[in-house]
């Protein structure tokens, strides 16, 4: 059947959706063509959709609790057939659906007795519960479960060291992964140098987003992690010391004035890379210097005598000293005053 | 067992049987016996008779519960009551009362005693059992020499020898040995009898020389040349009454008191008929045992094997109780007699309430509990752990080996401890081999014997019979091997099976065997039987498994292994930590601290144990199984206890593993995991530690806990209450103050810094009468304050000491540097943590968890972990549980690699993944590379092992020290984490510096962060003023301790200095 399509399928490869099911609230499952490709490209696609998928999604989770009554997640609450923390770990595994940024509050406030649901959470309209049967915990008895929530938007997974906060909440282990597996296979057919390829990429997501729109995310994800690329070099990135405002130009060797220039930049790399912990200071002056940001040779030129008789505790000794040692070793010397 | 029908189902006893049943003897008999020896007293004038009226002794209930013992540290014992009589000679009248004479600590049906809130628990000793022993031995002059060992009760022993000439010692010390004619006359024989007596009298004749005639010519004379020789003294003693009392003492009580046992068997080994009663060696058991001794040079009669089980005797908790019960009555006694002396020099009337005291027995069993080596704190990092310390033997203790000194022979496996002792769980180390578990079907016998049960084949009945058969006995029938093809088909007439007979591995006829044993794992111990396919494993990783299980901690979600071996539901029971309802009866009110069932008509409130502290820091918790109103049957789990799940054992998570390489991650054992074991939680576990502080008395006052601490920043002091004792439920960091206390101090003006003094008298500061002695949360501690208790006890006169005890809960997950483990002796360290895209993944893409060596296999040889994973994985998909008996081979050839290949053949089908069976390279898959989307070059062996994180956690050990505490004599570092030690710069670790050239370094090391005082301080200062650290000029302080110690032999070190120009001679202090 996909064979087919494939055979009609020429020119621009494109996508199509082979096979969707929705196996519960929280797990969806999709697979996906694309085709045709050229040799090699299925595979370069695949697994950079893969890392994507799995890495890269953003999700939507509960952060922070906050309970008024309770001392700490190792107490019992009367009343609730749960301890706090099971309760904490229940509401680690909501699943929650939005496009929000920055936090949110939502709130459960629920009196017993009865079973508490995802759907009692009461939420900010942005947000949206994906599994409203999802278990937070059974009311036995009359009484009432409170809870303030912080809701984040964010990648990957985060786990925080509670502080005493002055509010009394404490953060929950979040884990921000809508994609809950992802796979890609590559079938070649064709002949000879004519080979082309298909790429079949499944996934399966927790129902915060579909498999389509996990698709989507991550591709676009991948684009913005290529578009500069696509922009002009920026070309003074690293030379952040370049007086004479000539760039390291890699392309022009040939090029005598370069040449000079590349020496010159030389001698600056290398002072760069000589540390005024190898130039015999005495320890006083030796941190003094280190407190003020001076940690090379090319730090310490760059200042002036006077400069570094700005320095706290440095007296003229000191500076007589360095500039007996630069002489004597590097036969370099400081200017009097600043430029 | 599958072969008759009408045969009775046998279960495996219950594991902390054998630990209840020894206490329940020392209840019933042990007591009564010890207080029918308590004699009646009388006064030196024989006016007065104390008596004890033994046989109405009462054992009162104890007054708290074993919880209640445990939270308020206190003793769970139960008062003994005993009624006594005070008769008085003259007037003939008694005064009866019952008096108290003390508490005996209960066990509990767990096997655990609960002393001063500790649990402890008595492990089992074995012994060699009181008897004789004959051995023989070549000599230097390649001869045999014969002797036959006396063992008395205590351990003492005395042996016989005879020599190539024929003739007869006994040797009383390691040096001197006298003629047997001498010792048995000092016993009090005299030569008629010994003539009479034995069998070979001509050859005691034919030693008989002039000397010893005259030493055996009276009694006397024959003590006195005993005595010499035995306490190797020169000279000539005189005969007199005290030399026979210190003979008495020191030889015959302690090395000729056989005891009731060690009687029996002498009887046994000698043919003797002397009766039971007769505890003692007597003159005939030292003629018998010669009389044998002869034989054995005549070739007559077999030696003795030291290391058969059945000259072993289990000492257990029933004896060393009794023992300590015996001995506190002979104290008792002594209490006893000196009052009544007393009372009658004072003119007063005792009565028998105010002779007996409690102290002694109190005490007695206090120290015994606190200090016998036998009395262990029972280890709680698991549940099994709890059940496996119970069943431990030991050799160690009073009475036993060292295990320094202790031979190879005696550690290693015998024949006789097949059923009985575990041939592989014991402890690695020093102790190997002498600290050994019990076979999970042993049990002990009324002698001290262990038994083990056998199917008896018998012609005649149809059923078959169930024994329990002692080591002794057998070693005289022909048992089949549990584990042979023929036991499980339907003819066995011309089958051969393997069989034991004699300590010997014979194939025998079906129809000669006698006995056969019941159940494959009745060889192993609790610990050994959870391994699946052990029967894969060499016995040495095997050994390591049952070990590391026991290491386990306890995870915040449990989950039931896939491939066990069906032991985990008995293993989780009997160690009592799932709450299981005592009857049925239905659920009216379920809590997360309480359920409350009723049922035939009254209710009963079964308490839950909520996040408690075990000593070993894991966290024991229960969780309610049952909802409100459902109907309970007795023996029902109602809640699941910490690292059980359904009520079976589960230690460990089921993870997808892969056995590759992966960038040298996992070289030497590591192991390289997913982020997802962390972030998922499935690692991760609690620990509560416990941090305690108590206020004393000085001399300048008692000390305060306060929140008021001078001197100290508002930021540690944060989480203090008004009391100063920090707050429930609060976050703590190290280095914050729990508990604030002040010690007052008197304000010495001196004690102070100069320019402290100076900014006193500036700005006119009180002098401070009090030093902060805070419980401060030491290096690593952090986490949540779960419970701080305040405990007043009434102390002396207007003064309650108190301790204030504070709990933090932390919660861990994995780390780098954790240790986990497999069920088959396969350990590592974590050694990276990756993204979930970046592990290997399988084919349907899910990525692997766990990726282990591949060569941490071959030379180890446990393969059944091979076996254990892709099982897990079959049953992973297709969703079942496997529990695989151990030698499943008797079914049938290769039955566990048939098994596990056809159960992975059927999940590939069912679930439609061809990958998970190839049959090019069965279990194996191809997998790709997260990274780079590559598949790997070889097929790679994937699937589900059942993995443990292990009490080895990085975050006890980490550690590091750049100033700290020195040793007092030596001036050098401490040594150990907990003391903020430093790291030993041992000799190897000189050598590698000098091999190195680095002289400074080296300098460093033994100079300025060692042991010169001098320089180590000064190094402070320099480097604080900024300038050249001055080299140490004079010797570190440990050298100047050798040069005083040399002095202290008498031997002077000097160090001299000699001037070259004058020549003149300058004395240094060295």
């Amino acid at each position: 059947m996909v064979r087919e399509e494939i055979a009609v399928a020429t020119g621009a490869p494109r996508w199509k959706c082979v096979e969707s099911r929705i196996d519960s609230k929280r797990l969806y499952y999709s697979r996906f063509i694309l085709s045709p490709l050229m040799k090699g490209q299925a595979d370069m696609i695949g697994i950079a959709m893969r890392r994507a998928l799995l890495g890269e999604i953003e999700g939507t989770c509960i952060t922070r609790v906050k309970s008024e009554k309770v001392p700490h997640e190792f107490s019992t609450i009367v009343g609730i057939e749960e301890s706090v923390h099971e309760i904490v770990m229940n509401l680690k595994e909501i699943v929650l659906r939005s496009n929000l940024y920055g936090t949110l509050d939502a709130s459960i406030c629920i009196r017993g007795p009865r079973y508490v649901t995802a759907q009692d959470i009461i939420l900010p309209p942005s947000v949206e519960i994906v599994d409203a049967t999802q278990h937070i915990a059974n009311l036995t008895e009359r009484v009432d479960l409170c809870i303030k929530l912080q809701i984040e938007r964010d990648r990957g997974y985060s786990m925080k060291t509670p502080h005493n906060d002055e509010d009394g909440s404490y953060p929950i282990d979040a884990i921000f992964m809508p994609v809950r597996n992802a796979n890609h296979s590559v079938h070649s057919y064709g002949n000879g140098n004519e080979k082309q390829e298909i790429l079949f990429i499944e996934i399966w997501t927790n129902g915060s987003l579909t498999p389509k729109e996990a698709l989507y995310e991550a591709s676009r994800n991948l684009i913005d992690l290529f578009i500069p690329f696509l922009h002009a070099e920026e070309r003074e990135i690293h030379l952040e010391d370049n007086a004479n405002g000539v760039p390291l130009a890699l392309f022009t060797f040939h090029d005598e004035f370069a040449i000079t220039n590349i020496r010159k930049n030389k001698k600056k790399m290398a002072l760069k890379s000589i540390f005024i912990d190898q130039s015999e200071l005495p320890s006083k002056t030796y941190n003094c210097l280190k407190k003020s940001n001076i940690h090379t040779l090319l730090d310490l030129l760059n200042n002036s005598q006077e400069d570094l008789l700005k320095i706290e505790h440095f007296c003229m000794e000191d500076v007589k000293r360095i500039l007996d040692i630069l002489q004597k070793h590097f036969g370099f010397d400081l200017p009097k005053n600043g430029k | 067992m599958l072969r008759n029908r009408n045969e009775g189902m046998s279960t495996i006893p219950e594991f902390s049987q054998i630990q209840f049943e020894g206490f329940c003897r020392f209840i019933d008999w042990g007591l009564a016996e010890e207080l029918h020896k308590f004699p009646k007293i009388e006064d030196t004038d024989q006016e007065i008779e104390f008596q004890l009226f033994v046989e109405t002794y009462q054992l009162a209930e104890p007054l708290i519960k074993e919880r209640d013992a445990v939270y308020e540290s206190l003793t769970y014992s139960s008062e003994l009551y005993v009624p006594a009589g005070l008769i008085w000679k003259p007037g003939k009248d008694m005064q009866e009362q019952t008096v108290f004479i003390g508490n005996i600590p209960l066990m509990s049906s767990l096997g655990i005693f609960i002393v001063n809130g500790i649990y402890r628990i008595v492990i089992n000793q074995i012994l060699q059992s009181p008897g004789i022993y004959y051995r023989s031995e070549l000599d230097h002059n390649g001869i045999f020499i014969y002797t036959g060992t006396i063992i008395s009760d205590w351990g003492g022993r005395s042996e016989l020898e005879i020599d190539r000439k024929a003739r007869i010692w006994a040797r009383v010390s390691r040096k001197q040995k006298i003629s047997i004619l001498v010792s048995s006359s000092a016993m009090g024989s005299n030569l008629r009898e010994i003539l009479e007596n034995v069998r070979y009298p001509e050859i005691f004749l034919s030693f008989l020389n002039e000397r010893d005639k005259k030493k055996i010519g009276s009694r006397e004379n024959a003590i006195l040349e005993f005595y010499q020789q035995f306490a190797c003294v020169g000279g000539d003693p005189v005969f007199s009454e005290s030399l026979c009392r210190e003979l008495q003492k020191k030889f015959f009580q302690q090395r000729c008191e056989l005891g009731r046992i060690g009687r029996r068997n002498m009887n046994r080994r000698l043919n003797l008929d002397i009766p039971q009663n007769n505890t003692f060696l007597l003159p005939r058991d030292v003629l018998a045992a010669a009389d044998h001794l002869i034989g054995m040079k005549f070739g007559m009669g077999t030696l003795d094997d030291m290391n058969h089980l059945k000259n072993k005797r289990i000492r257990s908790v029933a004896d060393l109780l009794q023992d300590q019960f015996g001995l506190a009555l002979v104290r008792l006694e002594n209490v006893v007699r000196g009052t009544i002396c007393g009372a009658i020099r004072h003119k007063l009337i005792p009565t028998p309430q105010n002779l007996v005291t409690s102290t002694p027995l109190t005490t007695t069993y206090e120290s015994f509990f606190g200090l016998h080596p036998l009395s262990q704190v029972l280890d709680r990092t698991n549940p099994l752990t709890q059940i496996v310390h119970g069943r431990k033997s030991s050799y160690l203790g009073p009475g036993g080996l060292t295990g320094r000194t202790a031979s190879f022979r005696i550690r290693d496996i015998h024949t006789s401890h097949y059923g009985r002792i575990c041939p592989i769980d014991t402890s690695e180390g020093i102790n190997v081999g002498l600290i050994g578990s019990l076979a999970i079907h042993a049990r002990v016998g009324p002698w001290g014997s262990i038994k083990t049960p056998f199917y008896e084949i018998s012609e005649r009945s149809k059923r078959l019979q169930l024994v329990y058969l002692s080591p002794s006995v057998d070693e005289y029938h022909m048992v089949a091997a549990g584990n042979s093809l023929a036991l499980n088909r339907g003819i066995q007439e011309e089958q051969a099976v393997p069989a034991r007979y004699r300590q010997e591995f014979l194939t025998i006829a079906w129809e000669q065997i006698h006995l056969r044993s019941i159940f494959p794992f009745q060889y192993f111990s609790m610990g050994a039987s959870l391994i699946p396919f052990i029967e894969h494993n060499d016995a040495n990783r095997a050994l390591m498994s049952s070990n590391m299980q026991r290491q386990a901690v306890p995870l915040s979600r449990s989950e039931k292994c896939i491939v066990g071996t069906g032991l985990e539901r008995q293993a989780a029971l009997d160690s009592g930590v799932s709450a299981i309802s005592e009857r049925e009866g239905k659920v009216i009110y379920t809590n997360t601290d309480k359920i409350i069932l009723s049922g035939n008509g009254d209710t009963i409130t079964i308490p839950l144990v909520m996040y408690q502290r075990s000593n070993k820091n894991t966290c024991m918790h229960q969780k309610t199984q049952v909802s409100r109103g459902k109907c309970i049957k007795k023996g029902q789990i109602l809640a699941n206890g910490a690292a059980t799940v359904g009520g079976e054992l589960a230690l460990g998570k089921n993870v997808l593993v892969a056995y590759m390489p992966w960038e040298g991650y996992n070289f030497e054992d590591a192991v390289l995991i997913s982020e997802r074991l962390v972030y998922e939680d499935i690692y991760t576990s609690f620990h509560i530690r416990k941090y305690e502080i108590q206020t004393h008395v000085t001399s300048q006052g008692p000390e305060r806990i306060t929140k008021e601490i001078p001197h100290l920043e508002t930021h540690l002091l944060r989480n203090l209450d008004r009391n100063g004792i920090v707050m429930l439920g609060s976050w703590v960091e190290t280095g914050d103050i729990l508990v604030g206390k002040l010690t007052p101090q008197t304000a010495k003006e001196s004690s102070y810094a100069p320019e402290d003094r100076l900014l006193r008298a500036i700005l006119g500061i009180q002098v401070s009468t009090s030093k902060e002695t805070c419980l401060k949360l030491p290096i690593g501690g952090r986490g949540r304050v779960i419970d701080v208790r305040w405990i007043q006890k009434k102390g002396g006169s207007s003064y309650n000491p108190e301790t204030i005890r504070v709990y933090i809960s932390q919660k861990r997950e994995m780390k780098v540097g954790d240790k986990v483990a497999g069920r088959h002796g396969n350990k590592g360290i974590i050694s990276k943590i990756l993204p979930r895209q970046d592990m290997p993944y399988l084919q349907d893409g899910t990525p692997v968890d766990m990726v282990f060596n591949p060569l941490g296999v071959p030379s180890r040889m446990n393969v059944g972990q091979i076996f254990e994973c892709s099982l897990g994985l079959a049953g992973d998909f297709l969703g079942r549980h496997y529990r695989v008996a151990p030698f499943d081979e008797r079914y049938e050839q290769e039955a566990s690699r048939k098994l596990v290949f056809s159960e992975l053949y059927e999940a590939s089908k069912q679930t439609a993944n061809p990958w998970v069976f190839e049959p090019e390279y069965p279990g194996k898959s191809r997998i790709f590379d997260g990274r780079t989307g590559d598949p790997f070059d070889q097929p790679v062996l994937i699937g589900k092992s059942y993995i443990l994180k292990l009490i080895h956690q990085v975050d006890d050990k980490i550690h590091g020290r750049s100033s700290g505490h020195y040793a007092l004599v030596t001036q050098q570092p401490l040594r150990g984490r907990a003391k903020q030690g430093g790291q030993r710069v041992g000799e190897m670790e000189v050598w590698a510096l000098e091999g190195f050239g680095v002289a400074h370094i080296l300098q460093e090391m033994l100079t300025y962060k060692s042991d010169h005082i001098r320089s180590r301080q000064e190094v402070l200062g320099t480097t604080i003023v900024g300038g050249t650290i001055a080299n140490p000029g004079d010797a570190p302080e440990s050298f100047r301790l050798l040069v005083r110690e040399l002095r202290s032999l008498a031997l002077e070190l000097n160090h001299f200095l000699l001037s070259e120009k004058d020549f003149q001679i300058h004395r240094k202090e060295a």
